[in-house]
């Protein structure tokens, strides 16, 4: 079944579509991510504009978010404290994004620093990730021993000024390095187009050592409002946002994200680092073979048609 | 009986929309598409006659070639860029910008272009990929591997499309083609251009509008998203959180 896309000007499968955001929304209630990393390159795959593939995610990261937050935070798995001292440096990261984009997307060179920071970023994270859970499995045969933290571990995050206690994520934390962590996800989601998370939870795991049973839903409540401050300024800037995809993603979105939440519940949380390290390395590799692989087609070609 | 069927519908939209010259009479089986959230492409016919000036002999069935044009009124621009190593990786490096080009372009015609007219004739009137101006002033064309990347593109889309041999005569005078829009044609006005040649010169044209409009739901969409992005931004926002809340709150109840 096919239907037109009012602001991509060409029609789609409606079930294909759906099942894509289902398939997204699966991940980000398992692992706190939004997803888009995997969303746009798909988009594009299916010959939507880059520039609507990019701007419809956010609405289905919101949708998605919302869902696997709010089952989150009914089990009290979501430090709102934590989430709003991210947030606060994420807009004002997502404004210096901006301009930074605009530069390089003037210099065409957008893709290739996208594409550069992916494979920098899952790269190291994912192989750290890979390498910590793999000795957290490996260690535990029995109960589950899940924070990823050690005991006892001090590391200069702990000298910094500014101490709060973030009851929830069990920490007492100064709050530069949540607010620094914020910005760098801020001025990442703007260029990268994605909410950030894959980024976000295993720097609150690993860097802040947050429990990893709050770091999903915290995580996710502050991918809801990056990902509702992008859709606006997509709508705004761009007009580039195709409320019909949208509608159709969040559709599957909001249900996959309900089987990613309990299927993420029953993970330990050593098995679930090293299937989050897994994704990302899969991505990291696929990507780096784009970048050193010779094209078959050298040339890219990139149409505007204005309104 | 398809050729009658043809001949009856070619005459019939004659009547309804007749564009005559001298000698050559043109119409189009529809000028109004609309595009709603079914569409997914559609084809229209162009068909005409060309008859010879009075007192003058047809000699033979090829005494005319047409070659027909359909182009969208919307411009568009286009950047290639042509990636090259540097170091292990593939970096953009050159690239071209092509200005008004036409978002959508199309030609067709009876028999090889180069056949019908000498290139100059051609370039005049902007007909066939060779001759498509795609440079950044009028008579400077792009460089020749960047703009053959385009138009690949372009008719990897389908938004391009080049059909020499697709104009057919039904008689030594009639004649018809057929155009297909793709699901992704843009919205606007195409316009459609039959050229009628005689020893490869124009000899007349007709031109006529092929109105693309998008309809209910679609055409709703589109004006709110440009007239009023803050609000299609928020109500779609509102959309995206309630779905998210029905969804949560109908699994808790079934957990």
């Amino acid at each position: 079944m096919e239907i037109y896309l009012p602001i991509a000007e060409m029609p789609v499968n409606v079930f294909l579509i759906v099942g894509l955001g289902a398939a997204v929304g699966f991940l980000s209630g398992m692992f706190g991510v939004g997803g888009g990393f995997i969303l746009t390159p798909f988009l594009m795959f299916l010959g939507i504009p880059p520039a609507v593939a990019v701007a419809t995610q956010s609405p289905q990261i919101v949708a998605s978010s919302v869902s696997g937050v709010v089952s989150h935070w009914q089990k009290g798995h979501v430090d709102f404290k934590m989430g709003g001292v991210l947030l606060s440096g994420g807009l004002l990261g997502s404004l210096g994004g901006i301009q930074l984009f605009n530069a390089l997307r003037e210099a065409g060179q957008a893709d290739l620093f996208i594409s550069l920071s992916y494979v920098i970023f899952l790269g190291s994270i994912g192989g750290l990730m890979l390498w910590e859970s793999l000795q957290a499995v490996r260690r535990s045969d029995g109960p589950a021993s899940g924070s990823g933290r050690v005991a006892g571990a001090h590391s200069w995050i702990h000298g910094l000024p500014l101490k709060v206690r973030f009851h929830k994520s069990k920490l007492y934390i100064s709050a530069i390095p949540p607010l620094l962590l914020g910005l760098l996800i801020g001025v990442l989601s703007v260029v990268m187009g994605v909410g950030g998370g894959f980024i976000l939870v295993p720097a609150m795991i690993y860097l802040l050592r947050m429990q990893t049973s709050v770091v999903v839903g915290t995580s996710l409540f502050q991918v809801v409002f990056i990902g509702a401050f992008s859709t606006v300024l997509h709508a705004v800037t761009n007009q580039s946002v195709d409320a019909i995809l949208a509608g159709l993603l969040i559709a599957g979105g909001v249900i996959g994200a309900q089987f990613g939440v309990r299927f993420g519940e029953r993970l330990r949380g050593d098995w679930m680092r090293l299937s989050l390290a897994v994704l990302l390395l899969m991505i990291c590799v696929r990507l780096g073979v784009n970048l050193v692989w010779p094209p078959s087609n050298p040339f890219s070609v990139s149409v505007e048609v204005p309104a | 009986m398809i050729r009658r069927a043809a001949l009856v519908l070619g005459l019939s939209a004659v009547l309804v929309a007749p564009a005559w010259s001298e000698e050559l009479a043109a119409g189009i089986s529809r000028d109004k598409i609309e595009i709603n959230s079914r569409f997914t492409g559609t084809e229209v016919a162009i068909f005409g006659s060309v008859e010879p000036a009075t007192g003058e002999v047809v000699q033979e069935n090829r005494a005319r070639d047409i070659i027909v044009v359909v182009r969208s009124d919307r411009a568009s621009q286009a950047t290639v860029r042509r990636k090259e190593p540097v170091g292990p990786i593939w970096v953009n490096r050159d690239f071209q910008t092509l200005r008004d080009v036409p978002a959508f372009y199309f030609v067709a015609s009876n028999r090889a272009l180069a056949d019908i007219a000498a290139p100059d004739v051609l370039a005049q009137f902007q007909l066939g990929f060779s001759h498509l101006e795609t440079g950044s002033a009028p008579g400077v064309q792009a460089r020749v591997a960047f703009r053959q990347a385009f138009l690949d593109a372009q008719a990897a889309a389908q938004l391009y499309a080049q059909h020499e041999g697709a104009v057919t005569f039904m008689s030594p005078s009639l004649f018809r083609t057929t155009v297909a829009l793709p699901p992704n044609v843009p919205a606007g006005n195409l316009r459609v251009t039959v050229y009628a040649f005689k020893n490869g010169e124009v000899t007349s044209s007709n031109s006529m509008t092929l109105f693309i409009d998008k309809t209910g739901i679609e055409r709703f969409l589109f004006n709110l998203s440009r007239r009023e992005p803050l609000f299609y931004a928020s109500a779609l926002l509102v959309v995206a959180i309630g779905a998210g809340l029905a969804a949560a709150a109908a699994f808790r109840h079934r957990h």
